[in-house]
């Protein structure tokens, strides 16, 4: 039985990283076609990717989208979590229901309705308009992890600091936020995460200005090449690298 | 005023800017697009009548209907292939895992996540190739002469998705697994269960809530996904949204894309419907 | 049904921790044991260990004069009652106490019947039907002791059972326990770290400290004639004797239960001074003062002195322990 399981884990491991590995592989591709036989290694798709300013200027406007978008949905869940998880409001439950139901509608039709709406109202797409979108779509996620972490432990710091004479104010930024920082922390990541990598919102809702993901799709629609492999990796690998970090120096469980 | 006034008025004041935000950009929006799928195209124009033209047009009209049922297909497959394959990872994991070690293994079972999602679906395209790795590598290996034809047909479409879902379902099952009390199991096999029926009668059990909202949340997802199956399908077969972005790139067609996205969500919320019983669970 | 319990030389280490040290015991059938000991003195190892759950590092188990070397859980004429009960939330409580007989293939009447007949044992049979989480703590703890006691196991293990009750259920729930065991007749190993739980239900009570035996036997063996310091100090408070007043020298020393120092008795310690006492009901518990030694001494009512008086005070049947290096 022992084995069964470690033959299992090793096939589904093998399913899981096939494409990756094929995508990281033929980035290094010497020749033209990111397929077998692989020629190379060659660093000149990522000088290529590295050089292409359309490229390049994607990755910061998804840079810049994912932060901006994701703190503002940040700041929009706390104050939701913080509002319900005080007291009990009138139609609290159909709030929170209101507030989740995003998460559960498909993204082409959440980027669908805004792209009628701002067509109506007279907004051109743009980075703003997407990010609008990515707004709304991270604001569920946001206020569902900080509610989930908004328990009595939190609730009798912050009694005992209104107690000791904290103002409101007082009593968010010096009780509150920081007794929250790791779930403030994984929403904040999550949402980068969630906003970086999304297309279809992005697709819809931009025109001159694009984020990473639509321009490595137009980059599809040109076929097959080395270079998507080598965006694909750089974007993949940077990514984990954060994640590795974050995990050994904000995730990490004190060893009590 | 009272306290207890100013309190709620001041928690008021704290959601509202999230209600409000969600209104203006998701509820408003979404009313509008009901109202527009029973709007027609004349030409260029929308015409806003108030008639179920559309959604007649999507139940009569083939190529629509057979998106609708392309759709349904792909996505039940996709679920269940996708829980039937994560729930042992999840369980291995879970349990053979040495418990320091549970965390990075779990980390590597999801680390393809962190590849953009479009070019996940790319990586596959390439993998399922007429000349990628696999054809060549079982060309090589010798057990295919030539190459067959997978880019470009469900099958790849069902691929791309269950890479992607079984990372997904791998790690809600088992966060969902890691709560259950090991003295659930123990239990059993002290009271006389050997492993099958521990697992039958007691794990399955406790576990299904768990497995249920992973399911719910793979069917949302898969029905609703654009990019891989315009990737790694081909033109045979369109799924809803698929079509939904045909409407709108041939021929601007709002008020049909707008009907077929209501069909969608229709689909999903009958979904929640069936599955609602086993999303809760009390538990001791 | 019912078996002799016998653990010779066991060991068991957890990485580089010695969580059990050569243990040798002995118990009879129909025994109540009690393991008795601080967090992390073993006791939980040993109940995994007899109940199959963990293997020894070495040393042998036998249960009813069978070695149960290699015998899983499901295999072991044991049951255990788990900490937090591990009621099986999805099933009915008659399907819960009725589970380990299903697993014995037997039929659904006869187990049916069968755990009807533990449930009105413990007093929940109108609740057959209902669900766990229906039930409050002090209930569901039944339903589990009626689940392990449907199987009619050899011996029956408790793992910490009343921890998560308040004094009073947890009093109740003592008797009952000590009252089905008689009843039933069958070996009851019990875990606990409370001493007063431990004298309330055992025949016999083994004192654990640091994967160790420290000391073993009847209740009041155990209270008024401990083996060691760790195990007088745990069964309650303890004073100890200057070596000249008591018959100590070097590595022994006379130690006296509060009950036993007083103003009357066998040796005299000298004029002491009350520096506080507390109300407890049935005694008062008192601070002594004398030179740098403070002694805790239980007066009954009626015989307290006046705050910071100072009294003549005695002690009586002291106990020669060995200190510990």
């Amino acid at each position: 039985m022992r084995a069964l399981s470690w033959i299992y884990i090793g096939a589904i491991f093998t399913f899981i990283f096939l494409p990756v590995v094929v995508l990281v592989l033929f980035s290094f591709q010497d020749s033209r076609l990111p397929v077998p036989p692989f020629n190379g290694p060659s660093l000149k798709w990522y000088t290529q990717v590295l050089n292409d300013r359309g490229l390049m200027e994607a990755l910061t406007n998804s840079l810049l989208v994912a932060l901006v978008s994701a703190a503002v949905a940040l700041l929009l869940g706390f104050f939701a979590a913080q509002g319900l998880a005080r007291i009990r409001l009138p139609g609290s439950v159909l709030m929170r229901g209101l507030l989740i139901a995003p998460m559960t509608v498909s993204y082409l039709i959440i980027a669908l309705g805004l792209l009628s709406m701002f067509n109506d109202l007279g907004f051109r797409p743009s980075l703003w308009t997407t990010g609008v979108g990515h707004v709304v779509i991270n604001v569920p996620l946001c206020f569902a992890i900080l509610f989930a972490s908004m328990g009595d432990h939190q609730k009798n710091a912050e009694r005992a600091a209104r107690d000791l004479g904290a103002g409101e104010v007082q009593v968010l930024f010096l009780v509150t936020a920081p007794m929250l920082k790791p779930a403030l922390l994984a929403a904040y990541f999550l949402s980068v995460t969630f906003s970086w990598d999304e297309f279809i919102i992005a697709f819809l809702l931009t025109r001159f200005d694009v984020t990473l993901p639509v321009e490595i799709w137009s980059m599809l629609r040109s076929g097959l090449s080395p270079a998507t492999n080598a965006i694909g990796s750089l974007v993949f690998l940077v990514s984990i690298a954060i994640l590795f970090l974050l995990e050994f120096t904000v995730f990490r469980k004190p060893r009590a | 005023m009272s306290i207890e006034t100013t309190d709620k008025r001041r928690a008021f004041g704290f959601v509202a800017p999230a209600l409000l935000w969600t209104c203006a950009f998701f509820i408003l929006p979404f009313a509008a697009m009901i109202l527009l799928s029973l709007a027609h195209l004349e030409g260029r124009t929308v015409v806003q009548g108030y008639d179920f033209g559309n959604y007649i047009k999507i139940f009569t009209e083939p190529s629509l209907l057979k998106g609708i049922r392309v759709s349904l297909e792909i996505t039940l497959v996709v679920t269940v292939i996708s829980v039937v394959l994560a729930w042992p990872l999840a369980w291995i994991i879970a349990t053979r895992v040495p418990p320091r070690y549970q965390r990075l293994a779990i980390m590597l079972a999801v680390l393809p996540f962190w590849t953009s999602y479009v070019v996940r679906s790319y990586a596959w395209a390439l993998v399922l190739g007429q000349n990628g790795v696999l054809m060549q590598g079982l060309i090589g290996i010798g057990i295919l002469d030539a190459p067959i034809q997978i880019m470009a047909t469900r099958a790849a479409t069902v691929i791309g998705f269950v890479h992607f879902f079984v990372m997904l379902l791998t790690l809600t099952i088992y966060s969902n697994l890691i709560q259950l009390s090991p003295n659930y199991a123990r239990a059993a096999a002290d009271l006389g269960a050997n492993g099958w029926n521990t697992f039958r009668l007691v794990i399955l059990p406790l576990t299904l809530p768990g497995i249920m909202t992973g399911a719910f949340l793979t069917f949302v997802l898969c029905i609703g996904d654009y990019i891989t199956p315009q990737i790694l399908g081909g033109n045979n077969e369109l799924t809803m949204p698929q079509l939904i972005m045909l409407q709108l790139g041939r021929r601007g067609d709002f008020p049909m894309a707008s009907a077929l996205s209501v069909v969608l969500m229709a689909l999903v919320t009958v979904a929640y419907a069936l599955s609602a019983r086993w999303l809760k669970m009390e538990r001791v | 049904m019912t078996a002799d319990v016998t653990l010779e030389g066991v060991n068991h280490r957890f990485g580089d921790f010695d969580a059990l040290r050569d243990i040798t015991l002995s118990f009879d059938a129909g025994e109540f044991v009690v393991l008795l000991g601080p967090s992390g003195c073993g006791k939980s190892t040993l109940l995994f260990i007899l109940g199959g759950f963990l293997e020894p590092r070495s040393g042998t188990v036998k249960i009813g004069g069978q070695d149960m070397a290699g015998v899983a859980p499901k295999d072991r004429p044991t049951t255990t009652m788990f900490q937090d009960y591990a009621l099986f939330p999805h099933m009915s409580l008659r399907d819960n106490v009725g589970f380990g007989l299903r697993m014995k293939r037997q039929s659904k009447a006869k187990r049916n019947a069968r755990a009807d007949e533990m449930l009105d044992l413990v007093g929940l049979l109108d609740k057959a039907r209902a669900k766990p989480h229906e039930l409050s703590g002090g209930q569901r703890q039944r339903v589990a002791l009626a689940r392990a006691l449907a199987v009619e196991p050899e011996v029956l293990l408790l793992d910490e059972p009343l921890g998560a009750l308040d004094l009073n259920l947890r009093r109740q729930m003592q008797e009952e326990l000590k009252a089905i065991q008689r009843k039933v007749g069958t070996t009851f190993i019990h875990v606990t770290h409370d001493q007063e739980e431990a004298m309330a239900i055992a025949d016999r009570i083994v004192v654990m400290n640091a994967g160790q035996i420290e000391d073993q036997g009847r209740p009041e063996d155990v209270y008024l004639r401990p083996k060691t310091l760790f195990s007088a100090n745990f069964m309650g408070d303890i004073n100890r004797l200057p070596n000249t007043l008591a018959k100590a020298s070097g590595t022994t020393a006379a130690c006296v239960r509060p009950e036993n120092i007083g103003l009357s008795g066998e040796i005299a310690l000298g004029d002491a001074t009350l520096e506080s006492s507390a109300f407890f009901g049935t005694y008062h518990r008192c601070h002594f003062r004398i030179a740098e030694t403070t002694y805790v001494a239980h007066l009954p009512i009626g015989a307290l002195p006046e705050p910071g008086a100072t009294v003549p005070l005695f002690a009586s049947n002291p106990v020669l322990l060995e200190m510990p290096e």
